[in-house]
Parts: C-alpha cells; sequence; structure tokens
C-alpha cells in the first residue's frame, strides 16, 4: 500500500502526514506527531482510551482510518482548553478522579462531547455516554460527580435516578 | 533484616554519592553547596526542593503520600516540592522485601517513618544553620512553610538562604520527630499531586516514551504458555512498507518498523513455527481436575492447627467447596518498554513496579554492567502486580541489542491478555462443626498453584542465575520448601475465635505463568472464608452481622469496621427490593468490612451500593485512602462477575475487553467509604479493599435468591 499525504485539522491548526490510507488516527497522532495524550488500549475500539472527536462527536481514533478524518475537524485532550482549563479538567481535579490516570483522556474527550450535546445531562445520559470507555482502577463515582460538577453547580436531575434503574 | 534505623544510616552514607551519580533530571546533579541529608532529599541554594520517590506511582497514589511525609516535617506545603521518579539504587530498596519493589500494599506502611526522618533530618539542619547565622539559639526558632524564623519576627530565613550552610552540618542520625497533634499536611491534605497532568494529556506513561530515532517494535510468540519457536518465515512481512528489521529473541521474533500500525500489520505476515509444551497441566479444565484431586485426597501441609480437637461427632457438620479461575491483570496501558542501546550502556523507559530487576533484566539482555542502565521510571498505567515481572523490559533489551538501534516495544491488548503472569486458580475445601450457635471446628483445606514457585522458579534459574539477588532465592527456597504463604494468606490468619481451627495447603504444579493479582492470595482466601461464614451464620439461624461479632474480639478492629459499616449501611434494612451481603477481611495489616446492596434484574444481580468501612491506623490522605477503597472494590466486583481467564491446550481463549471484561460505569455502584479513626502506625490501603467484595456479593445474591453461589465468575440465574 502506497503511502498518502493528507492535510489533517488538529487542535485548530493545518498539519499534513505522509502514511498509509488505512493507519489509524491513533497512530498518526502518538507515532507520527507525538501527541502522546491520546492512549491506546484495546486497538479494536472497545475501551474509549484512544476517544478525540471529529467535528465534535467522540470517536475511537484506534479504528478511525486517517483517510477518513482529513479536512475535518480533531481535537485531542491537548486541544480541549487552551491552558488545560477546561470545566471538566477541573472538575476531575477538584473530585479527585485520576488513579493511574491513563483513560481519562478518553474519560474526558467522551465527557466533554456529552456536555457539548446536553449541557445538563441526566444520570442515565451519563451512564449512558460514558459506559463505553473503561476505567480498571474505578473512578466511575468520581467520573460521574465531575461531570455533575462541570454541568452547573446547581444541578437538578431530569429524573429521580432511584426510581427506575438505569439499564 | 535491616531495622528501619539501621535503613536511614545506610540512606544517609550512600546519599550524596546516589545524587551524585544519579541527578535529578533538569536540576542536575546534587553540588556541595545543596543539602542533602540523604540520597532522597535534596534543597538547593535556589531554594528547590527536590525529592526522589521511590515507590512507583500505578493509580495507588503513594507520589502524593511520600511527598505529603516528607513536606510535614520539613514544614512546606507539599505542592512546592520537586519529584522524581527514583532510579534503581541500593538506597531505594525496600526494608523488608530488600528490592526495590511497589507491592503488598507496603509503600507508605514500610517508608512512613524513615521518610519522616528524612524531612525532620533536613528540618534539624535547617534549624541550626540559622542559629548559627542568627546566634539566636534552634529553640527559639522555627520551620514554617519553607522558612526558618524567631516568634518576634528579628530572624527570617529562607530555606534557600540556609541550604549551603546546613549541607556542612552533620546529618542528625534519630531527628526529634513532630508529635502526630500538630500535623497540618498527614491526614489534612486531601487532593492529588499528580491530577494536573493527568487530565490534560501531559503525564508520561513508558508507552509514551519517543527517543531520538526511535522504531517500534512488536512480537509474535507462539500462541501457547511454554510453547517453544522452532522456526520462522519473515519474508513476506519485510517487504511491507516502513519494516526495518525482524529478528529472532527468546519469547518470538521481533518486527521493527517506523510506527506501530505498520510493524502490527507487518506482523500478521510473519509465519510461526512451534511446538507446544508437553506438560498436561496447561490446560483450565486439566487443572481443575486435578485440584479437585488435591481437595479429596492431596498430601496437604498443615499451616494452623490450633485449639482442641472436637469429638467427631458433636453438633451439625457442614461443608461447602468453593472455587475460582485464572485471572488477567489487564491494566489499561498495554506493556510496553523503551530502550536506548549505547556503548556498553542502554537508557530504558519504562512503568515499573520493580525498577531494580527491571534494570537487572534489561542488562543481561543487552550483555552490558547493570551499572551501565540508566533506567527512567515513568507513571504506570495501571499495575496491580503485573508490572513486577519485567519480561517486556527483557524483549525490548534483546530487540535493540538485535538491531542495534532505539526501539520502543509494544504490546498488543492481546498479547497483556495472553502472556500474562496469571493469578492462579485455587479450590477450598471447607468444614465446620455447627454445635448449636457455637462453632467447634472449623478446618480449610486449600488446593491452588504456588505463585512463589512459579515466581521464583520462573525468574531465577531460567533467566539470570548470576544476578538474582542472594536474598531472594534464600527466601524463596526456605518458604517454597515449607509452604507458599501467599496462597494462605487470608485463610491462616482466620481471625474467628472458634474452638479448632485447622488451615492446610496444597501445592498443585503447573507450568503456566504465576503471578501476584491485587491482594494476591487474599482474592481467593477471603471469597471461601467470608462465604463460608455466612453459611454458618444462616445455619445457626443468626444475623450475619451478629453472628461475625460475636465470634471475634471486643475491642479488635475488625468489630470496628463491622460496626461502621453496619451504620454506614444501615445493615439489616435495606431499601425495598435491595438485599445485602456482608464481609470482613484483614489484609496487608488493614481491615476493611464491606456491605455490597443489590436488586434483582430479570434473574440478574444489579449492584446498586456499596458500603465501605477502613482501618488503616494513621491517614496520610484520606481523599486518597476513599479513593483505593472505591478502587479496589471495583476491581474485585470486575473478578466476581466477568474474571475468567481459560486455557485451552495451553492457548488462552480470551483476548481483549470483549471476552475479558470490565466493570463499566452504568453496571458501577454508588460507593460509601467511611475510616475508623486511630493514631496507630498506617497500614497499606491499595489492595485490601479488594478481598471483602465477592463474599460480600455472594452473601447479597444469597440473601436475594436463596442461592448459594461457590463458584467465580458468578453464574446467576
Amino acid at each position: 500500500m502506497d503511502s498518502v499525504t493528507y492535510e489533517l485539522l488538529l487542535n485548530g491548526r493545518s498539519q499534513s502526514v505522509t502514511v498509509e490510507e488505512d493507519t489509524p488516527l491513533l497512530w498518526v497522532l502518538r507515532d507520527i506527531l507525538a501527541l502522546t495524550g491520546t492512549k491506546f488500549g484495546c486497538g479494536v475500539g472497545l475501551c474509549g482510551a484512544c476517544t478525540v472527536h471529529l467535528d465534535g462527536t467522540p470517536m475511537r481514533s484506534c479504528v478511525l482510518p486517517v483517510s477518513a478524518v482529513a479536512g475535518r475537524a480533531i481535537t485531542t485532550i491537548e486541544g480541549l482548553a487552551q491552558e488545560g482549563d477546561h470545566p471538566l479538567q477541573s472538575a476531575w481535579v477538584a473530585e479527585g478522579v485520576p488513579q493511574c490516570g491513563y483513560c481519562q483522556s478518553g474519560q474526558i474527550m467522551t465527557a466533554a462531547a456529552l456536555l457539548a450535546d446536553k449541557g445538563q445531562p441526566s444520570d442515565r445520559d451519563i451512564d449512558e455516554a460514558m459506559s463505553g470507555v473503561i476505567c480498571r482502577c474505578g473512578t466511575y463515582g468520581r467520573i460521574r460527580r465531575a461531570i455533575r460538577r462541570a454541568a452547573v453547580d446547581a444541578w437538578e436531575p431530569e429524573s429521580d435516578p432511584d426510581a427506575e434503574p438505569a439499564s | 533484616m535491616l531495622s528501619r534505623r539501621a535503613f536511614i544510616r545506610n540512606v544517609s552514607v550512600a546519599g550524596s554519592g546516589l545524587v551524585l551519580g544519579f541527578g535529578l533530571g533538569a536540576s542536575g546533579d546534587a553540588g556541595a553547596e545543596d543539602l542533602t541529608p540523604n540520597a532522597f532529599l535534596r534543597i538547593t541554594p535556589d531554594g528547590e526542593i527536590l525529592l526522589q520517590v521511590h515507590k512507583a506511582e500505578m493509580g495507588q497514589g503513594t507520589l502524593t503520600g511520600i511527598v505529603t511525609i516528607v513536606a510535614e516535617e520539613l514544614e512546606v506545603d507539599p505542592g512546592t516540592i520537586s519529584w522524581a521518579f527514583a532510579p534503581p539504587a541500593t538506597a531505594f530498596r525496600d526494608p523488608e522485601m530488600r528490592m526495590q519493589i511497589t507491592g503488598g500494599s507496603s509503600s507508605v506502611r514500610a517508608s512512613y517513618t524513615m521518610l519522616r526522618e528524612t524531612g525532620a533530618a533536613a528540618r534539624h539542619m535547617l534549624l541550626a544553620a540559622a542559629s548559627q547565622r542568627s546566634g539566636v539559639a534552634s529553640e527559639r526558632l522555627a520551620c514554617r512553610d519553607g522558612r526558618v524564623a524567631s516568634a518576634d519576627g528579628s530572624v527570617d530565613y529562607s530555606y534557600a538562604e540556609l541550604a549551603s550552610a546546613a549541607a556542612k552540618l552533620r546529618v542528625p542520625d534519630s531527628p526529634a520527630l513532630k508529635s502526630p497533634a500538630d500535623f497540618s499536611r498527614i491526614g489534612h491534605f486531601d487532593s492529588r499531586l499528580d491530577s494536573p497532568q493527568k487530565v490534560n494529556g501531559g503525564a508520561r506513561y513508558g508507552i509514551d516514551a519517543t527517543p531520538e530515532g526511535v522504531q517500534v517494535a512488536v512480537v509474535v510468540r507462539p500462541p501457547v504458555a511454554q510453547g517453544e519457536m522452532t522456526g520462522y518465515s519473515a519474508d513476506a512481512a519485510k517487504a511491507m512498507p516502513g519494516v526495518s528489521a525482524v529478528v529472532a529473541i527468546d519469547s518470538g521474533v521481533a518486527v521493527v518498523a517506523s510506527n506501530y500500525w505498520r510493524a502490527r500489520k507487518a506482523a500478521e505476515k510473519v509465519e510461526l513455527q512451534w511446538r507446544a509444551s508437553e506438560s498436561a497441566l496447561l490446560d483450565s479444565k486439566a487443572i481443575d481436575a486435578a485440584l479437585a484431586e488435591a481437595l479429596a485426597d492431596g498430601d496437604f501441609h498443615e499451616v494452623r492447627d490450633d485449639g482442641d480437637t472436637p469429638r467427631a461427632e458433636v453438633g451439625r457438620a457442614l461443608e461447602a467447596e468453593y472455587s475460582v479461575p485464572f485471572l488477567a491483570h489487564a491494566a489499561m496501558e498495554p506493556l510496553n518498554c523503551t530502550v536506548v542501546p549505547g556503548d556498553g550502556s542502554a537508557e530504558i523507559w519504562v512503568g515499573t513496579q520493580a525498577p531494580d530487576l527491571a534494570a537487572q533484566f534489561a542488562a543481561r539482555a543487552l550483555g552490558v554492567d547493570e551499572d551501565a542502565i540508566t533506567l527512567h521510571n515513568q507513571f504506570l498505567g495501571g499495575g496491580f502486580g503485573r508490572r513486577l515481572f519485567p519480561d517486556n523490559v527483557f524483549e525490548a533489551a534483546q530487540i535493540a541489542r538485535a538491531i542495534n538501534g532505539p526501539v520502543k516495544l509494544v504490546w498488543s491488548r492481546e498479547d497483556d491478555t495472553r502472556h500474562d503472569y496469571y493469578r492462579p486458580p485455587a479450590k477450598s475445601r471447607l468444614r465446620a462443626q455447627l454445635d448449636g450457635a457455637r462453632v467447634a471446628s472449623w478446618d480449610h483445606r486449600i488446593a491452588s498453584p504456588s505463585v512463589l514457585q512459579s515466581a521464583i522458579g520462573g525468574i531465577a534459574p531460567d533467566m539470570a542465575p548470576a544476578w538474582v539477588p542472594d536474598a531472594l532465592i534464600e527466601f524463596g527456597a526456605s518458604v517454597i520448601g515449607n509452604y507458599d504463604f501467599l496462597s494462605v494468606e487470608g485463610a491462616k490468619g482466620l481471625p474467628y475465635g472458634f474452638d479448632h481451627v485447622r488451615v492446610s495447603y496444597s501445592n498443585v504444579e503447573t507450568p503456566v505463568r504465576l503471578g501476584v493479582w491485587r491482594s494476591v492470595g487474599h482474592s481467593f482466601t477471603a471469597f471461601a472464608v467470608e462465604s463460608f461464614i455466612d453459611e454458618l451464620a444462616h445455619a445457626a439461624g443468626e444475623d450475619p452481622l451478629e453472628f461475625r461479632r460475636r465470634h471475634l474480639p471486643a475491642d479488635g478492629r475488625h468489630r470496628q469496621v463491622l460496626d461502621a459499616v453496619a451504620g454506614l449501611a444501615n445493615w439489616g434494612n435495606p431499601p425495598a427490593g435491595h438485599f445485602q451481603g456482608l464481609a470482613v477481611h484483614e489484609s496487608f495489616e488493614t481491615v476493611v468490612a464491606e456491605v455490597v446492596e443489590i436488586s434483582m434484574q430479570g434473574g440478574l444481580p444489579k449492584l446498586e451500593n456499596v458500603y465501605c468501612a477502613v482501618h488503616c491506623g494513621t491517614v496520610v490522605n484520606p481523599d486518597i485512602v476513599r479513593a483505593q477503597m472505591e478502587s479496589g472494590i471495583v476491581f474485585g466486583l470486575t473478578a466476581a462477575l466477568k474474571g475468567r481467564i481459560d486455557f485451552v491446550d495451553g492457548a488462552v481463549q480470551q483476548g481483549n475487553f470483549h471476552d475479558y471484561q470490565a466493570l463499566r460505569m452504568n453496571e458501577s455502584p454508588e460507593i460509601t467509604v467511611a475510616i475508623v479513626a486511630s493514631d496507630a502506625p498506617p497500614t497499606g490501603v491499595g489492595e485490601p479493599g479488594t478481598p471483602p467484595a465477592a463474599p460480600a456479593l455472594g452473601n447479597a445474591i444469597f440473601a436475594a435468591t436463596g442461592k448459594r453461589l461457590r463458584e467465580l465468575p458468578f453464574e446467576p440465574g
């Protein structure tokens, strides 16, 4: 397979790379552009550690070929906020979320897309959006709290979380 | 064994040389003007306070704990201390394990006093230097927030101003420590020092190392445990884009390319020939049968036998058998290691729980002196015991030697799942005689492959007879010859005051590589013991909480955590439709009680709440203690509901997160943790949250369904 040159719109800047067209975005970011904040966990879209935004939508970069992302806006954890001060990043620190921290780029990028979509997500919204991202340190409870904290100070769930079980 | 006092002395003697030898990152080597009470701490005339962190940070929070303890005695804010992960060095070895190991939930417990003395030694030296300079008696001076000052303000120096004068003073042998009543950081500092860089992608893990000109390698290995490569063909792989080398190493064939994707695609073209091991005990079913046979008529080594043997026919006899499978660690960061070979030397980037062992493996693979290895320990993307074994380092070093260039080895998730050092399967047979509500006898037999034998047998003779520390071999030999304490921990120390207690162990050997998995033997002994206790309570017609309390010492830690968790969970009065299960277990000197509360949804248990009470002595960082309980609980519940590795003819059947699953957010419970206040010495928190989770869940399932599940993972319904 021949290499092709692609123009990427990455974290607001234009960037050109020359790689085989099936190369997943993850390895373009990590091995070619040395943007290592996006993590490799499973390689098949099962764990969410590699989540980035493509035109604002959370995507698994480990199964996203570079040929599919050229010319579209790509945002990685490094580009989420200028000073690393996105409300979710502050909330993550305040709630003491990270342990080993390896999955947290994927957690935060997934949560950021959720908040952009629904300013005040319900507990069920949070579960649905976040359950694709595995944390082996078991920080899920703190992630829930951090998302609520970042959403609004006076958090009011849309429904009583105990009224019916989330499935 | 070194006493802790002897340890700090040795550290002091070795100190300046080590700091000179290794330096501390960008700050360079220690100079004569720097205050260096030992190898751990350095205060420069520029006012920098630098700490070498001798333990691996894998999520458990030890980095923050270690810095906080020194900061307390040094009278500075923990956030003002710069830190670096310590290189392999004698000074940084664990005083009990005699290797530079992070494990056994021991970091804060074993280093607490030494770290306080380190900070206190520097504080006393700074006070003395201020006294010399000002002529004011040191008793009239005090350290506070990085300054030495008198109460009236007439003397006021920064640590920076005093560092070079203090550096010329003698390091005190046993500096007076602060009174715990005066602590303002230990027990109070409640955040994590590594959080900011772990939310912006900046934290550096082993897999993020990118030295100049580095190539990426993947390894194709025989797909079976103990398989032996007999040949390979790689012409097709070599023709793939970007591939720079294909080389044979001990464990398989390494494909080296300019990036991971190219290496992985080329690796698919490698054809490997291999020979299977002839052992029959590389198959889960065969091992299971061997364990069952051992339980029935194995050769048992008695590890505890106390109290009076009851008359044979007293009371009612109960018997049950509990069983657990192989487990993999599944840390989120797949194993990796980066090696840059030099001229008779090498530089290594890796996240490891055992830097000295890693450096020794690398030196052997590269054919260089261990002293010529510079190892940069990185953040670990999860450890759980897996990163004690440096097989990844050995592989990477062999590849670097073969290509004579910088290389980063990266395992796939499938590699990680299929070439682990596994938590062994184990079976327990428990027998008890219940005389009314009195337990007249308790007899616990455990059959399990010995982790200790596998770890020591695998590492010592095969890998490197020359360099393995004598202490490790002696230690291993003495224990293996007798019994594997790791396989009976948590059973031998049964806390209940029964009339007669017997515990025995039978080692069932398998060539499968075994390792330590978060809480090690406790991960299966607690399941058997605390489930069977629940069975006895129900058989005696007594509330499981009261049954436990009645058999435990009145003023002991077990009762304290039971009472605390009962209050927290409103034990006995769950919300409508919820069912509770209880377990209490001591591991790594910490006692944890948990109540798991479930509902039943379509015949399956749904985790609603977990309540936890922990007694871990003095608490350094309350929020990290809570976080570690949460973490250990989710880890234990994941194993209880989903964890299972199966070997078929030597090949692991699971490979990725679809068939070796982890609990996800929508499945995880709300967790509430209470810490029992104590001023006893600190004990570990990284592992003790895990053991009670499985039995508490099983006991809750029994409460909900009346079905006693005795095999992990649970398959209710």
